[in-house]
């Protein structure tokens, strides 16, 4: 192809043709196989310059967040096949290992249900390449080493200039309830529910978790019953439930 | 008489049920074939899919918990090691996130035997770029599922043509590079040739050349032939 001919395509796919030399235009494509499959490889490679360049801050976002989510799973993963290879010694911890969860599986089958048990939050990763903030660090590692008064004092700060932040304002509603914020910490959760994001069946699940901590098992059962069947709590809200009854 | 009548009757009935049933198929037939009714649904695990787009660590998460199991298995039992396929499962989820955002993927089959596909095709790819040919099989974990072999498929094109075109990319000089970045960028033709010093008439000469360069040397790498024929 000619460099005119590379010209002619931009004004074609950008609308600068008239109407006579874009029927000439689309004529030649008909007729020149060459011309076409120039052009269609044209077209695919604007677009893919298109996504590429205008995604790329969010791709990075997302690679380094992939990458430690993955180096967890990688780095747990190893440490569990290690741990299993002692011999002799180990079978007696697995055992009396095995006796405690059989002791607590019985207690727990017997007793009322208590938040602590279901309370698990994991490590949150925040922080991404590239937009490294300092406040988004801070409130990560307080929240990581629960010291939930601080994280909720970060995320609030955080919450100032990107209040539409569904993930922020989920970790600032789970500090709060461990700070026994209730009535606040419900009515986020209650906004995210409200809300289409990827956060909501979380959301649903921890303010069934604060109800419970609040020993409001009428409010937690019926909050529980809202938990969708593809959320990924299902089987723990169901096991609540049957609890809770 | 009467039964002979009713008889007839019901002979009438059914070949009108069997009529309307055959005008049923065809226009189901058809409709399919046309596309009209949305042929087939997104399979509920589109929900991983949107998770992955929205970076979502909880997703992430899950998709690394329930579905790298069955693939480090895999890898394992064919001369790899955890590292390849920690490795593996890494491109093959930014492969999906690039065609999630960039060609609107849609999932029509479960997520688990889709991604399986496509991270022991990279597998095998790999194993036959080292020219290890010790690799079996395992027919069991193969997949039958169609939609799961017909989605791989286009997901492991669609990951070719998404590097020859970000290789032939790099390729480019300085200058195309900063002109292209530039442009779609800043998405105003005026405001890119103010930024870049330049006048518009040439900004938007110079832009058709580089895509121009950058579409030659796609034709010309010997990638594209081959994901041609």
């Amino acid at each position: 192809m000619q460099e005119q001919d590379y010209i002619l395509f931009e004004d074609y796919l950008s609308g600068k043709l008239d109407s006579e030399e874009k029927v000439a235009f689309e004529n030649r494509l008909q007729k020149d196989l060459e011309f076409q499959e120039a052009f269609n490889t044209y077209k695919q490679a604007s677009e893919f310059l298109e996504n590429h360049i205008a995604n790329e801050e969010k791709a990075e976002a997302f690679k380094s967040n992939l990458e430690a989510v993955s180096k967890k799973y990688f780095d747990k993963e190893a440490s569990n096949r290690t741990s299993f290879k002692g011999i002799n010694p180990w079978y007696y911890s697995i055992a009396a290992a095995a006796i405690l969860v059989i002791g607590f599986f019985f207690t727990q089958q017997f007793s009322s249900p208590v938040y602590d048990n279901y309370a698990n939050y994991g490590t949150i990763s925040l922080t991404v390449r590239g937009t490294q903030s300092e406040i988004l660090s801070k409130a990560e590692t307080a929240f990581n080493t629960h010291n939930y008064e601080d994280a909720a004092m970060y995320f609030s700060e955080l919450l100032k200039t990107d209040e539409r932040n569904m993930e922020l304002q989920l970790y600032k509603a789970v500090s709060l309830v461990e700070l026994n914020n209730y009535a606040k910490a419900d009515a986020l959760f209650n906004h995210i529910i409200q809300t289409p994001s990827v956060y909501k069946n979380k959301a649903i699940w921890y303010l069934a978790l604060s109800k419970l901590k609040q020993d409001d098992a009428v409010a937690c059962i019926s909050v529980l019953k809202t938990v969708p069947k593809d959320s990924e709590d299902y089987k723990q809200a169901q096991e609540l439930l049957k609890k809770l009854k | 008489m009467l039964i002979h009548g009713y008889y007839i009757h019901s002979l009438i009935h059914k070949n009108h049920f069997k009529i309307v049933t055959l005008i049923m198929r065809s226009f189901f037939k058809f409709v399919k074939n046309k596309g009209f009714m949305s042929e087939k649904k997104n399979h509920e695990d589109q929900k991983y899919i949107e998770g992955l787009v929205a970076n979502n660590t909880f997703i992430i998460q899950a998709i690394y918990d329930k579905f790298a199991p069955k693939v480090i298995n895999y890898i394992k039992q064919n001369s790899g090691d955890a590292a390849s396929a920690q490795d593996v499962i890494q491109e093959t989820l930014i492969t999906i996130y690039h065609q999630a955002t960039e060609k609107n993927l849609q999932l029509t089959c479960p997520f688990d035997a889709y991604f399986f596909l496509i991270c022991k095709r990279k597998w095998l790819n790999q194993l036959k770029k080292q020219g290890n040919k010790e690799v079996t099989i395992n027919e069991e974990v193969l997949s039958k599922d169609d939609d799961a072999q017909e989605l791989a498929f286009e997901t492991s094109l669609f990951e070719q043509q998404h590097d020859l075109f970000k290789d032939m990319f790099e390729k480019l000089g300085q200058a195309c590079k900063d002109l292209l970045k530039a442009t779609f960028k800043i998405k105003s033709m005026e405001e890119v040739a103010e930024s870049l010093g330049i006048t518009y008439a040439y900004a938007r000469k110079k832009k058709s050349l580089c895509i121009g360069k950058l579409t030659k040397l796609i034709q010309e790498s010997p990638t594209y032939k081959n994901l041609k024929s």
